[in-house]
């Protein structure tokens, strides 16, 4: 997984991606943030597609943004809704999708789309990690 | 003699007649409109014996626009019959003669069980009242039961279809606290810090209640509707479980939600089927509301009704649909997606709780449903002399 480290600094410590989870649940957002943060990312939280659109958009993170883990089933702007739009104006950051209802139809499509990971909650923080790995593998490639 | 009954309201009844139990009223390119009413003559009917088949008997017919109940009798004064006509407003009689007699009554039903009283009835009653006893009425007795359980049977089938679209809202209220136990157990693997240690302990525990709370919840939802079928209900509280449910069903996130709710108001039913009832309602709504709206739920006591009113401010009722809605198999959903049952369980629900109920809709504005409850019935009878 070292290879595939951006290695940029964040208040003087190497990280190795910046990552934004979405999703509505508070809880989800802490224990993600919590076991990425352990490996060593910096995690950015959006509660909704809205508020995740106004991240990304926000400042150096339109460059600095390397992963985007997304729910589907959200308030205002949802899942399905946010992706299309990160896939249309951010096509090179990989998107994980954490949900907690499996639906095969939905998996495919958005593998179609170019979403890197399909994951149904709960899912163990090595699987995670792993997703994220394989994501931030991609956004390397992506630059160069 | 039984070719004289209407086998069902529906077929003989304008659903939208004033006091029928599924009135609907629809507004589309600005014409409002409701089904016409036409007129059929009644027929006024005497029951005999208010034991178990004649209060089923008097249950049934009193939801028949069709039928006039000219009053019951029976010789026992606490029989449950006499009770339940009491509550309907039936008159009850102490004497047969009193009954029978000066009544202009076109149809006696005897559910007595007793062999002598065909022959008493024929001497009391003129040559142009028909007389409905003995095997005919055992007969007639054995259908209403089968009715009732054919209705309770299909109330519970299309309960059951309906909570295979519960899957989603179950798989998000289970996963989400799952996936907090298990990165939390994860973390707690490797933390040495006892405050954090405690603080995601306790974490762990709420979320396993939050599970098990949803486990509770729809174990009790899908179970047979108990037989409780005159408990006291509160509304009020009744409306709030539903909601808990219905958002199994239908995501709430994009809904604004309104309660406007008179404070201790009950209605006497079976608590099961109207939480059934409250859930389809709510539902609908929600369903109606594609990009989400504003769902009201509101309760009042209007001249001593009580009055519900599930509203949606979605895509609405046209009004060539309006009128089927309360039909069996009658679905604007997808195919998979409803069983055409919904509504027409609805309003036997609340046919059988004497209630009414009616939809008012406008195209792109939304629908309101209207449940009204009769007030309670005076405990004195009138009929009886003092």
């Amino acid at each position: 997984m070292d290879e595939f480290k951006s290695g940029f600094f964040v208040g003087g410590e190497s990280c190795n991606g910046r990552v934004l989870i979405v999703d509505d649940e508070p809880d989800i957002r802490k224990v993600v943030r919590m076991t990425l943060h352990k490996a060593g990312y910096e995690v950015l939280e959006a509660e909704n597609g809205a508020k995740a659109i106004d991240t990304i958009n926000t400042g150096e993170n339109r460059l600095l943004l390397d992963v985007i883990i997304c729910d589907i089933r959200m308030p205002k702007v949802n899942g399905i809704e946010a992706i299309a739009y990160f896939r249309h104006n951010y096509p090179r950051v990989p998107l994980i999708v954490l949900t907690g209802f499996p639906d095969t139809d939905m998996a495919t499509s958005l593998l179609r789309q170019g979403v890197v990971d399909y994951l149904v909650k709960p899912v163990e923080g090595d699987k995670l990690k792993a997703s994220v790995a394989r994501a931030m593998e991609q956004r390397e490639l992506a630059h160069l | 003699m039984i070719s004289d009954l209407p086998t069902s309201d529906g077929a003989r009844v304008p659903s939208a007649a004033p006091s029928d139990t599924a009135g609907h009223r629809s507004d589309q390119d600005g014409q409002e409109g409701m089904a016409s009413v036409i007129p059929t003559p009644a027929t006024r009917v005497a029951i005999i014996g208010a034991g178990r088949g004649g209060t089923a008997l008097l249950d049934l017919l009193h939801q028949l626009r069709t039928i006039e109940m000219v009053g019951i009798t029976d010789r026992n004064p606490d029989a449950p019959g006499l009770q339940r006509a009491r509550e309907l407003h039936v008159p009850t009689y102490e004497r047969l003669a009193d009954l029978i007699s000066n009544h202009r009554v076109n149809l006696v039903m005897d559910l007595t069980g007793d062999p002598g009283m065909d022959r008493i009835l024929r001497e009391q009653t003129s040559g142009e009242t028909d007389i409905l006893s003995g095997p005919a009425s055992r007969l007639l007795w054995d259908l209403v039961r089968h009715e009732s359980a054919l209705q309770a049977e299909l109330l519970h089938s299309e309960k059951l279809a309906g909570i295979g679209s519960f899957a989603a809202g179950i798989a998000h209220d289970m996963n989400n606290p799952l996936q907090l136990i298990l990165g939390l157990a994860e973390n707690l693997l490797d933390e040495c810090d006892i405050e954090t240690v405690h603080e995601q302990a306790r974490d762990i525990v709420d979320a396993v209640k939050r599970t098990t709370a949803i486990c509770r919840d729809l174990t009790s939802y899908s179970r047979r509707a108990s037989s409780q079928q005159n408990s006291l209900i509160a509304i009020n509280g009744k409306l709030d479980e539903a909601l808990k449910i219905a958002r199994y069903a239908v995501a709430l996130q994009d809904i604004d939600i309104r309660k406007s709710y008179q404070p201790d108001i009950a209605v006497k039913g079976n608590p099961d089927e109207l939480l059934h009832v409250f859930v389809n309602l709510i539902t609908n709504a929600v369903q109606a509301m594609d990009h989400g709206g504003t769902l009201t739920l509101e309760t009042t006591e209007v001249q001593g009704a009580t009055r519900v009113r599930v509203s949606d401010t979605g895509c609405g009722i046209s009004a060539d649909l309006i009128d089927r809605i309360f039909e069996p198999f009658f679905t604007t959903k997808p195919p998979g997606k409803g069983t055409g049952l919904g509504l027409y369980n609805i309003k036997n629900v609340i046919h059988h709780m004497h209630g009414t109920i009616e939809v008012e809709s406008h195209i792109g504005r939304g629908s309101t449903f209207t449940i009204t409850f009769p007030r309670e019935a005076p405990t004195e009878d009138r009929s009886r002399p003092s």
